[in-house]
């Protein structure tokens, strides 16, 4: 048992970034190319979509961890409360063919739309339908949070958006521009700006400094209400400002790269055995691990691109999905969980 | 100034008030047992001094109006410990018991060396010094129990809640977590108002009961003066006896048919 001090809260997460960025370098060596070291130019390439994956799983890791205190279940995961289908809603409206007058619009109410883009939509629609799910769950309970509450709403409006988009699917047969109307529901490491870069990382460090800085109010979100109380916390306020701070780091996440599936739901658990379930040790843990993890997504499937087994690159969603079901259930049947 | 001073206490879930003009003090060192059958308002009364339950009434803590208390200084005060405690199967005994420090930890959840040597001395004192490192679920329930009695001792309190500390215990560990507390109120002077179905165990080391009845109190004294076969006859609804006993106060059990 050691003391959580500063050396130790330092310490913990000097190694998190160490080892992420390890394995970052170890990834820049991986192109669609083939595996060996990079010319300068190459290297500007491949730094890209390290970055834009180191900065989805860290989000998503973080957000995962966060979710599964707050809501005091094992099973919670960032997309839990809308994030996900709100944000592929709002890109697939972005692409319909109504708005994409606007993109000729004339003067700056063009330019800003251009450059903001789908990402910008996802975005919004993200945090839109999280905040739908936050107010109904709270105003179901006079202004309070209750995981139970907060879980089937979250269901029920991800049911929701994804009829919504079904029913503009089936209206708008051939319209959607690029890559169908799956592409928007599987995440993957996509090319975004710079611009667009820089605030999606800006926004989920927001979200992400205020859950490190609730880590140990957070450690005692696992216990009842009661118990939470008595050990001088404000459990309604905690959850509001944890969700709060989860969901933007979400938000900005599926916003740049689309639903990632598995990696906010399994990197907590993979953190968990490594430093044990103190959200102090486990929230900095559970983000490198997904940053890692995503990174290493990303490098397989630019092997298997190079490799040409599936005459394709595969998106960094399906092979999360594919890898991170069953190693979730690997974990269950463990029955460590 | 008594420590903790509640006056006319009425609150109700719906239409039949829960507490009902109910007036309690508490001392310092003092170990009080609050008996009563289901539902009569143990765990309300309970949770009302905790201020989780709003009620009509007065509440001071030492002194001062519950709700002029900021949430902090209160867990510093008061710890509780509800008749099921929840925890996380994967928790150690170590991190369970830290969780107590979170009243007094820094920002970022940062411990300070006090945080730990006091855990190591709850530890020590509950003899879980060698259980640290298991895990929750790797415990039996008395151990359990214990790590949770411990996680309210490590917030170094005042005052002790105990919503039936006793369940999930066998005899000899029901007796042994009895007599710890009764040792608690004399040696560190922490006041214990703990909710109890076991009359008897209760009366063998509380030095005052109180029995409750539909939210008001029916009785209050040493547990030589409540433990009267008649007055818990009509509390409980069924024919009691009184079996003397040296030593202590008598057992009170339901009549044998």
């Amino acid at each position: 048992m050691r003391r959580w001090n500063l050396s130790q809260l330092i310490g913990t997460i000097a190694l998190s970034v160490a080892i992420w960025a390890v394995v970052a370098a170890g990834c820049l060596l991986v192109g669609s190319t083939g595996v060996y070291w990079p010319t300068v130019q190459e290297l500007t390439l491949r730094r890209e979509p390290v970055l834009v994956a180191s900065l989805v799983g860290a989000a998503l890791g973080a957000a995962g961890c966060a979710y599964q205190a707050v809501l005091r279940n094992p099973l919670a995961d960032p997309y839990l409360l809308g994030a996900s289908s709100g944000a592929a809603l709002a890109a697939y409206v972005w692409r319909l063919p109504m708005l994409g007058g606007l993109l000729t619009a004339p003067g700056t109410l063009g330019v800003i739309f251009a450059e903001a883009g789908q990402e910008a939509f996802a975005f919004f629609g993200a945090l839109g339908a999280i905040v739908i799910v936050l107010a109904v769950a709270a105003a179901r309970l006079r202004g309070r949070l209750e995981p139970v509450t907060l879980l089937l709403v979250g269901v029920i409006v991800n049911a929701v958006n994804g009829s919504i988009y079904l029913l503009l699917i089936a209206i708008h047969k051939d319209n959607p521009g690029g890559g169908g109307e799956a592409s928007l529901l599987i995440g993957g490491i996509r090319l975004v700006t710079h611009l667009q870069l820089c605030v999606a990382a800006g926004l989920a460090a927001v979200g992400a400094i205020v859950l490190f800085f609730l880590s140990g109010k957070l450690s005692v979100a696992v216990l009842g209400d009661d118990e939470i109380e008595s050990l001088g916390v404000n459990v309604h306020r905690l959850r509001w400002a944890a969700l709060s701070g989860a969901s933007l780091a979400t938000a900005a996440a599926v916003a740049v790269s689309g639903p990632i599936a598995f990696v906010g739901l399994i990197c907590p658990h993979i953190a968990r055995r490594l430093v044990g379930s103190d959200q102090r040790r486990l929230l900095p843990a559970a983000t490198a691990a997904g940053a890692i993890l995503l990174v290493l997504a990303d490098a397989v499937s630019r092997l298997l691109a190079w490799q040409n087994l599936l005459g394709t690159q595969l998106q960094v969603g399906i092979l999360t999905g594919l890898l991170g079901g069953p190693f979730f259930l690997f974990l269950l049947k463990d029955k460590k969980i | 100034m008594p420590l903790l001073h509640a006056k006319d206490l009425w609150f109700s879930y719906g239409e039949t008030p829960a507490i009902d003009g109910l007036t309690l003090t508490l001392e310092p060192g003092q170990f009080v047992s609050l008996i009563g059958p289901n539902g009569s308002g143990k765990s309300t009364l309970l949770r009302i001094l905790l201020g989780r339950l709003h009620c009509r009434g007065l509440i001071q803590w030492e002194g001062r109006e519950i709700r002029a208390w900021p949430r902090r200084e209160l867990a510093r005060l008061i710890a509780y410990l509800p008749q099921s405690p929840a925890s996380e199967t994967d928790q150690t005994v170590g991190d369970a018991l830290r969780l107590g420090r979170a009243p007094y930890w820094g920002l970022f959840g940062l411990e300070s060396a006090a945080d730990e040597k006091v855990v190591r001395s709850v530890a020590e004192l509950l003899e879980l010094s060698s259980l640290l490192d298991r895990r929750l679920d790797e415990l039996s329930g008395g151990q359990r129990q214990r790590v949770f009695v411990g996680r309210c001792l490590a917030q170094q309190p005042k005052v002790l809640l105990l919503d039936e500390p006793n369940t999930y215990l066998d005899l000899k560990h029901q007796f042994e977590l009895y007599a710890m507390l009764r040792r608690l109120a004399r040696e560190q002077a922490i006041a214990i108002l703990a909710a109890s179905h076991d009359v008897n165990l209760a009366g063998a080391f509380a030095d005052e009961m109180v029995v409750l009845a539909k939210g008001k109190i029916a009785a209050i004294g040493p547990p030589i003066e409540v433990l009267r076969a008649d007055l818990l006859e009509d509390v409980y609804g069924l024919p009691m006896e009184s079996i003397p006993r040296t030593g202590g106060p008598p057992l009170v059990a339901p009549k044998s048919f």
